[in-house]
């Protein structure tokens, strides 16, 4: 029967046949689920990623390679006061001329390399960060993503705050001056003559007055370095010429103390600093005080500039009571006073060093010092030198 | 004897400042607020003016800057004598033309007169 049995072949055949088809078919459909799934995926990542965009509170702001604007988040619609279908699809160039731009094109035109945090105001009211980022997008491009962080509250803030300091700093005074005033008209013989019993009283009157006007002049100068706008219109300075001056107007207070104080310039020319001359002066005059105030009778201060190339340092040596080991730490801090400087002063306000910290760090420089308890103390700061023809050049 | 304008809304102040350079031979006008001070400068001519900034009325700058454009009291030196004294005040101060910016609570009120005296003379 060789008909039936090809027939019962050929069938066979069929169902294999039909048996693969299904097996294809079933593949096919994962196929199609999977490729649906990651379409489905994508979908979703593009969504959360919009969202993200959208919802975040910096402003963002995407430029394609030929500075065309790609895209822009609702804070950064918001910042500038656009909407984004007005502006999308733009060039720099003509956005810049669009006014509420203005800033921000011509920051990027000026920047020769990518910002970070750069402070700009976009007008009157709103202040940001800008920070910009190179990314390559899928053809090899180059896009820069640019993004704008709102600090318009925190300056408001900072103005508050100035302003409060400044009105509380004269109705502070005010009184104060109201109070000098009589006590130096009493004691110069202005309402008649005073006994020697009134004058003992009304010289502790003067000297409280004086520490309360110091201490308020303190409080000002360390509010203005907190906002830090502390250095005011650096110049080239002589460090040896400002160091011999202050040397020179604190030699009454040591003869007094009986405490020798001297100055030492290390030899060859030390290179000019660039610095606000008020405010090294400050920290000079912190650290020669600090050191005739804590040193015994009979002790010595020196007072010695050293140089280098890249920096010109400062040191000011005592033979005084030096700082307990376990409290060097706080040396720097606010409001500190070490737990043997009460014992001697009880008037220090604590804010002599901190100021000397920042004034030095506003500088770029660095302060530090060495103690020994008993023997005396070092106390150092450096101040960077900075090319004075560069720095020159960048007024042009 | 030379004469000199006191510009100084505190009465208690005014009193000591008046006191003290009026023991000093000169004579002394008072006024208490911005507006006053522009007048009294115009009719008196005071050879010098000592100048508050936080002012009723109109505040000293806008007093300082009136001052040095209208011709009749253009020529008067101002101390500007406030409590006032950041940096940006003081440099605001000298730039509308003072001749000195003094910190109430720095100076005494002989210090004060020694700075009038080198002025006025």
């Amino acid at each position: 029967m060789p008909e039936q049995q090809q027939d019962r072949e050929k069938l066979q055949k069929l169902e294999a046949s039909a048996k693969d088809l299904q097996e294809l078919r079933t593949a096919l459909l994962n196929m199609l689920e999977d490729t649906e799934e990651a379409r489905r995926q994508a979908d979703e990542d593009r969504k959360k990623l919009e969202l993200i965009i959208k919802n975040l509170s910096d402003g963002l702001l995407v430029f394609d390679a030929s500075w065309n604007l790609e895209l822009l988040n609702p804070k950064a619609e918001q910042l500038f006061g656009v909407l984004h279908d007005e502006v999308v699809g733009a060039n720099f160039e003509k956005l810049g001329k669009a006014g509420q731009f203005a800033s921000l094109v011509a920051l990027l035109s000026n920047a020769k390399e990518y910002l970070f945090r750069k402070e700009m105001s976009i007008d009157e009211r709103a202040v940001v960060e800008v920070t910009t980022s190179p990314f390559h997008e899928q053809r090899g491009e180059l896009s820069t993503l640019v993004m704008l962080h709102d600090i318009t509250r925190e300056r408001e803030m900072e103005q508050t705050k100035t302003e409060f300091v400044s009105l509380a700093a004269h109705q502070l005074r005010t009184p104060l001056a109201a109070i000098k005033w009589s006590v130096q008209m009493l004691l110069g013989g202005d309402a008649g003559e005073i006994s020697k019993e009134q004058q003992t009283f009304l010289d502790k009157m003067s000297q409280s007055t004086e520490r309360m006007i110091r201490l308020i002049n303190d409080l000002l100068n360390i509010t203005r370095i907190e906002e830090g706008r502390y250095l005011y219109q650096p110049t080239f300075q002589e460090l040896p010429q400002i160091v011999k001056t202050m040397v020179q107007s604190y030699q009454d207070l040591a003869a007094q103390k009986g405490i020798k104080l001297q100055e030492e310039v290390a030899s060859g020319k030390v290179p000019r600093v660039l610095v606000d001359e008020e405010k090294i002066r400050l920290a000079v005059q912190n650290l020669i005080e600090n050191a005739i105030h804590y040193t015994p009778r009979g002790g010595e201060v020196t007072v010695r500039v050293l140089h280098d190339t890249k920096e010109v340092k400062l040191e000011v040596a005592d033979t005084g009571m030096g700082i307990p080991e376990q409290q060097k730490k706080r040396v720097f801090e606010k409001f500190f006073r070490a737990s043997n400087a009460k014992t001697v002063d009880t008037e220090g306000s604590g804010l002599g060093l901190y100021l000397v910290n920042n004034i030095i760090t506003a500088h770029g420089g660095k302060v530090w010092f060495e103690s020994e308890e008993g023997k005396g103390t070092t106390f150092t700061f450096t101040l960077p030198v900075r090319e004075e023809i560069s720095e020159f050049l960048k007024k042009f | 004897m030379a004469k000199i304008l006191i510009v100084e809304d505190d009465k208690f102040l005014s009193e000591l400042i008046t006191q003290k350079i009026g023991a000093e031979g000169y004579d002394v006008v008072l006024a208490m607020d911005g507006e006053k001070a522009l007048d009294v400068a115009k009719t008196e001519q005071p050879n010098l003016i000592l100048l508050d900034l936080i002012l009723p009325t109109i505040d000293g700058f806008a007093v300082l800057q009136q001052l040095k454009t209208m011709p009749e009291t253009q020529n008067i030196p101002v101390i500007i004598l406030s409590n006032l004294g950041q940096k940006e005040d003081v440099e605001r101060g000298m730039q509308l033309g003072a001749a000195d910016f003094m910190i109430k609570a720095n100076f005494t009120p002989g210090e004060i007169v020694s700075k009038i005296k080198t002025i006025v003379s």
